[in-house]
């Protein structure tokens, strides 16, 4: 096994506070890692980091063994990361498909003049790209399919804001997807079918994962491995009972005093 | 990133999946220290050069700086205005170079009136007290009015829809001005005392240019302390931190943002018969370029800040006024005092560049 | 009372009704356009001014108002009455500031302060008759003028749009008197019975012909046209298809044959629209598509028309350079010049927030002003003399000797780029690219995420609207042959920004239709020249404030410029566990 990500002690200030301050990290190819930890332990500050939006004051970001810190968004996306967000950011007046064909973005080609005139190449690609992320809404059967493509993306429910998230971020064809608490405002039967199709992005599109996630029940129920962060730091790491039952962890969820 | 962009744009095909060592150089901040670097150098070569010449004489600099500060003070007094209605809407009042224009032409017509009478030349201390009230009531009667009609309802637009509003306002009021009182520029009426000059500290200044730095000093203090110190300036600075909060605490946020407008009108209104009286000219077009100027001033002293606005207006008129003889004399130029607006959009560049947060705002531009 | 007529709002709508009129007098536009006759001797354009505000605001009155989300339609009896009061109460303000004007001293007359307030002002708003007749007048006609405009309201829309239809007609036939007159003479038809010899203006009979004729038509569409829309969405993919392309062709033939009916000087004013339905388009790759307000377009403009000049002008043009190229050959270095032009104007500011964006932009367009105007650059750019000499290409057939600097030639010209700049934005806004811009537009952050590269769109965006803008300028200066460094000023700008916005940003068919409204009326119209800037004013303010979508909408831009703090934001409030400083946000322009 390689590590696809591997986080090499990075650090993050915001004005004096900070957000992360020498986390190290790695994520094997087809793993499913879950990041946990209190608010403002810098879980999302890990994602922004990873995906090029902040750039770290210290340390290195590594993808399939080559630095990418100091890159623009768009071109890790391109070399194959790609995320959702903690609240819902849509292309909200877009129609459900143009949402997830923005995803196909990246895979494409076609510039100027290409699209100007129309060329066979071009006319080829637009349709790759719209039978792609149809492909990619088809991940979520029905919720997605049929009429609801071609509805402007703020008439979705939550729940399905989330998943169109999901699967725009599985149209720039990503070998690794982070996800910032999927299931957050989900019922808890949608957060079990939610579950079960993290284990699918694996079995059947051979993904690796890592996801930040306050449901523990989606944390036992996904994770090969947990890492625990605290203050910017990683205080616990390893399977979901070691880290549930370590004390640092427990302290930092419950504070000094549950545990003393 | 200039030149990559521009091949791609051209070879209409996509980085390749390789990005290779270059795509991490940060090309455009490279580019932006470049060039503001070779402003700065080319500025200080012609400065050398200027003083090498010797053309101007150590009085006519100094002239020059005089009538920077006194331009700059009206500068910044309209600047206030802007920053302040930036402040509490996060809106660019476009119009109100308009809401300057109104209170000049406001005291016009009484000021020609008292002229006519000869008021204005016996009691010119009383004359200009009445063209500073009638001017302000012009400016504010405007000012809110635009609020009224133009802007309130579009206070949850997405942001380019009350600037677009703002630049059509502009351009109907100054209209309007035109339809009313003629297309024509008009001579302002000044009492003759202000004619000559005063001598303060040992330097002979024209009288005009002691009132208007003075004038525009007294109402920069009154703003402050109004702010500071009132009831109506603790909302307003609430409103500014957050709309939402401030209503939920009981404050009337239509009346406070009313009371900002109406504030930036009458700072606006004591602009422009300060203006009158250093140019002695009113036309419906006058407010425009003022305007612009005033903003570059608000935005270069940081937007939103009140000291920023009087900081920016000093620095802008400075630069104006002794920067086209000063910098570009020296490289040769010919009719360098044409370029003065170059020089004041090109700060305006490159402060939105560099610190967009001007100079005493925080880089709040970039975040938001 | 729930449906809003109370007696305050009655009494503030006429008075706003008033002032209205009182407003477009003194702007100076009623006796102005008094000097337009629209129908038969009586019936000028000043005229329908004087009625207009009290029509709308009784119109206002009595339309249907939203009470807790439902549309609650007025009694009509009381509209009507309302509306009429409306018109009293305007009329009788009107009226009582006429009073005033005329009775006001010499010292102290109006004249003084409102250069519009003349004799001749008075007499117009007055009919011609003595003060106390004439604004006995003016409060009938605006009392009947409220009563209409509530009536209008009341009505269904079943006959309120036939009405419309019909009184909108008129109105256009008979201002553009000038173009039609022409046409229907150069069909070799007989315009007597429609437009009065001597007084211009339809004839009583036009006007009821013009007026019966559309509304007629309009009256059956509201009732069979239903019908007939169901067949024609009903009919097979093939027929439409069939429909639309004979609906592109007789537009296509109209424009090939539009200049031959119009003569010359039409022709040149539509040249004109050409150059602004150029710019339009051009610029709406920036700000439709891109969602970038540029607000010195004028820039590009100007360097298409310098380019232009230094490049094919002669040798004595003012300019020390010396080149002498063909029009046609100057065209792609125009263009690359002017992308490159827009590169470098858009590297610099693009990682700026919107409203800043616009104002460094219209600090560039400025300084483009200034220095096409300064001694520093004469001796390249003629300085404040301007370029002169510069020649139109043309060409000889069978003997015929064509000059693009004619208006019909250049008219056919200017509709080549046209058509083809309007068929790059198509096929942009419909791609890959074009998908690109909206995503930008509509959340910049998340499109880099998503792997849409924001820089190169943005730069794409500007480099492309930027060309488009050149041969504008190109275009201007072959047809002047000359230029002056007065004619590239920020109103360029704005004017090319008022054509987007009054059709629809983002709609090529919105961009026709402003420039066709904004530069072809004042053109065909001179009286209207001289307000063009107030009228562009008002246009801006009120398409924002009321129809921020334009004329003829681009459907997802409607959505945006509705969107207001909906839903997105609301379930992001209300999602639990919002941890600090999540992303630095920009808030999205669109």
């Amino acid at each position: 096994m390689s590590a696809v990500l591997e986080v090499r002690g990075i650090a993050k200030l915001f004005g004096g506070l900070a957000a992360l301050s020498g986390l190290d990290l790695h994520v094997e190819e087809g793993e499913i890692v879950s990041v946990i930890g209190p608010n403002g332990a810098g879980k999302t500050t890990l994602f922004n980091s990873i995906t090029g939006l902040y750039a770290p004051d210290e340390g290195n970001i590594l993808f399939e063994g080559r630095s990418i810190v100091g890159l623009k968004p768009s071109q890790i996306t391109k070399l194959g990361i790609s995320r959702t967000f903690q609240t819902v950011h849509l292309f909200s007046n877009m129609s459900v498909l143009e949402n997830v064909m923005v995803g196909q973005h990246c895979r494409g080609r076609a510039g100027f003049v290409a699209s100007v005139l129309r060329l066979p190449a071009q006319r080829r690609e637009e349709q790759r790209i719209r039978e792609r992320a149809s492909h990619s809404l088809g991940f979520f059967g029905a919720r997605l399919s049929g009429y609801r493509q071609d509805q402007p993306a703020f008439v979705l429910s939550y729940a399905n804001r989330r998943r169109l998230e999901i699967a725009r971020a599985l149209a720039t064809e990503p070998k690794l997807l982070l996800l910032d608490e999927p299931t957050a405002g989900m019922n808890p039967k949608e957060t079990q079918e939610l579950t079960d199709q993290i284990w699918r992005l694996r079995k059947e599109l051979g993904l690796t994962v890592l996801l930040i996630e306050h449901d523990m029940r989606v944390v036992k129920g996904v994770s090969d491995r947990v890492v625990a962060l605290d203050y910017g730091k990683k205080i616990a790491e390893g399977t979901y009972e070691d880290v549930a039952h370590n004390e640092q962890v427990v302290e930092a969820y419950l504070g000094k005093k549950a545990v003393g | 990133m200039m030149t990559r962009g521009t091949a791609d744009v051209v070879e209409t095909s996509e980085a390749p999946a390789e990005l290779g060592r270059l795509s991490r150089f940060p090309v455009r901040r490279v580019v932006q220290w470049v060039v503001g670097v070779g402003v700065l150098l080319l500025a200080a070569y012609g400065t050398y050069e200027t003083i090498q010449l010797g053309r101007f004489s150590g009085a006519a600099w100094r002239d020059l700086l005089v009538f920077g500060v006194a331009q700059g003070a009206i500068y910044a007094l309209i600047a206030l205005g802007y920053t302040m209605v930036y402040g509490i809407l996060n809106m660019i009042n476009f119009a109100h170079g308009e809401v300057f224009m109104a209170g000049a032409f406001a005291s016009y017509f009484v000021a020609r009136t008292l002229q006519n009478s000869g008021f204005l030349q016996s009691n010119p201390v009383v004359s200009i007290a009445i063209l500073m009230v009638v001017a302000m009531a012009g400016s504010v009667g405007v000012a809110v009015l635009l609020e009224r009609v133009a802007y309130r309802r579009l206070r949850k637009a997405p942001r380019l829809v009350p600037l677009i509003t703002a630049i059509g306002a502009s351009l109907f009021l100054q209209n309007t001005a035109k339809g009313f009182f003629g297309p024509q520029t008009r001579g302002y009426p000044t009492p003759d005392v202000l004619g000559g000059t005063w001598t303060v500290l040992g330097i002979p200044i024209l009288r005009t240019q002691v009132i208007v730095i003075v004038g525009a000093i007294l109402a920069m203090v009154g703003l402050i302390m109004f702010v500071a110190r009132t009831r109506t300036g603790k909302s307003m600075r609430a409103v500014a931190e957050d709309k939402e909060i401030a209503s939920l605490m009981g404050i009337d946020v239509d009346r406070v943002v009313v009371t900002t407008f109406a504030i930036g009108g009458m700072l606006a209104g004591i602009a422009a018969v300060l203006f009158t009286m250093v140019f002695q000219v009113v036309g419906p077009f006058m407010g425009f370029i003022p305007g612009i100027k005033a903003f570059t001033a608000a935005v270069l002293g940081g937007i939103g800040s009140i000291a920023g606005a009087a900081l920016g207006g000093l620095i802008l008129g400075l630069l104006e006024a002794v920067g086209p003889s000063l910098f570009l004399t020296g490289l040769g130029v010919k009719g360098p005092n044409q370029l003065k607006d170059v020089i004041a959009f090109s700060i305006l560049v490159l402060v939105l560049i560099f610190r967009p947060g001007g100079l005493l705002g925080s880089d709040e531009a970039e975040k938001v | 009372m729930s449906a809003g007529l109370t007696a305050r709002r009655v009494a503030r709508l006429g008075m706003l009704g008033g002032m209205g009129v009182i407003y477009l007098a003194l702007v100076g536009m009623v006796q102005t356009f008094d000097g337009v006759r629209l129908v038969g001797d009586q019936v000028t354009l000043g005229r329908v001014l004087l009625i207009l505000p009290p029509l709308s605001a009784a119109y206002v009155l009595a339309r249907p108002r939203i009470v807790a989300g439902e549309a609650v339609k007025p009694d009509g009896r009381a509209a009507l009455v309302g509306g009429a009061i409306i018109g009293v109460t305007g009329g009788a303000l009107v009226g009582l500031s006429i009073v005033v004007a005329n009775g006001l001293p010499e010292r102290f007359a109006a004249q003084k302060i409102f250069t519009s307030v003349t004799p001749a002002l008075i007499s117009v708003v007055t009919f011609d008759r003595a003060i106390a007749p004439g604004i006995g007048m003016l409060v009938v006609l605006a009392t009947v003028a409220g009563a209409a405009g509530a009536g209008l309201a009341v009505l269904g829309w079943k006959i309120r749009r036939p009405l419309i239809t019909g009184l909108l007609v008129v109105l256009l036939l008979s201002m553009l008197q000038n173009v039609f007159r022409v046409m229907i003479g150069q069909l070799g038809l007989d315009t007597a019975w429609l437009y009065s010899v001597r007084l211009g203006g339809l004839t009583y009979i036009g006007a009821i012909l013009t007026f019966a004729v559309p509304a007629g038509i309009s009256a059956f569409w509201a009732n069979e046209g239903i019908t007939l829309r169901q067949r024609l969405s009903g009919a097979t993919r093939e027929g439409q298809r069939q429909v639309r392309l004979l609906a592109v062709a007789a537009v296509g033939l109209l424009l090939a044959v539009l200049p031959f009916l119009l003569g010359s000087f039409l022709s040149a004013v539509l040249g004109r629209v050409g150059l602004f339905l150029l710019m339009g388009l051009g610029l709406n790759i920036v700000v439709g598509y891109a969602g970038l307000l540029d607000l010195g377009y004028v820039a590009f403009f100007a360097v298409g028309a310098y380019a232009m000049g230094v490049l094919t002008a002669a040798a004595n043009s003012g300019s020390s350079i010396h080149v002498g190229m063909g029009f046609f050959e100057a065209v792609p270095i125009v263009v690359l010049l002017a992308a490159v032009t827009g590169l470098l104007i858009g590297a610099p500011v693009l990682r700026l927030r919107g409203d800043y964006l616009a104002i460094v932009t219209l600090g560039f367009g400025e300084i483009a002003r200034v220095l096409v105007t300064s001694d520093a650059l004469k001796s390249f750019l003629g300085g404040a003399q301007g370029l002169i000499a510069i020649p139109a290409p043309s060409f000889t057939i069978g003997g015929l000797n064509v000059d693009f600097r004619d208006p019909q030639p250049f008219y056919y010209l200017v509709l080549v780029f046209c058509v083809l700049a309007g068929f790059v934005s198509y096929r942009l806004a419909n791609s890959r690219i074009g998908r690109a811009w909206v995503a930008m537009r509509e959340d910049e952050q998340v499109s880099e995420v998503m792997g849409v590269s924001t820089v190169r769109y943005k730069l794409l965006a500007f480099a492309t609207g930027a060309a488009v803008g050149s041969v504008s300028g190109a275009l201007f200066a072959v047809q002047i042959g000359s230029l002056a460094p007065t004619s590239f000023n920020i109103l360029i700008s704005i004017q090319a920004l008022a054509i987007i916005i009054l059709g629809g940003m983002g709609s090529i068919p919105g961009v026709v239709v402003g420039a066709l409204v904004l530069v072809g009326i004042p053109g065909f119209l001179t009286e209207f020249e001289t307000y063009q800037l107030l009228i562009y004013g008002a246009v801006l303010i009120g398409i924002m404030l009321y129809r921020p979508e334009g004329l003829i909408p681009n459907v997802r831009r409607t959505r945006e410029l509705k969107e207001e703090d909906r839903l997105q934001d609301a379930w992001s409030k209300g999602a639990p566990d919002a941890e600090p400083a999540t992303i630095s946000w920009e808030e999205a322009p669109g």
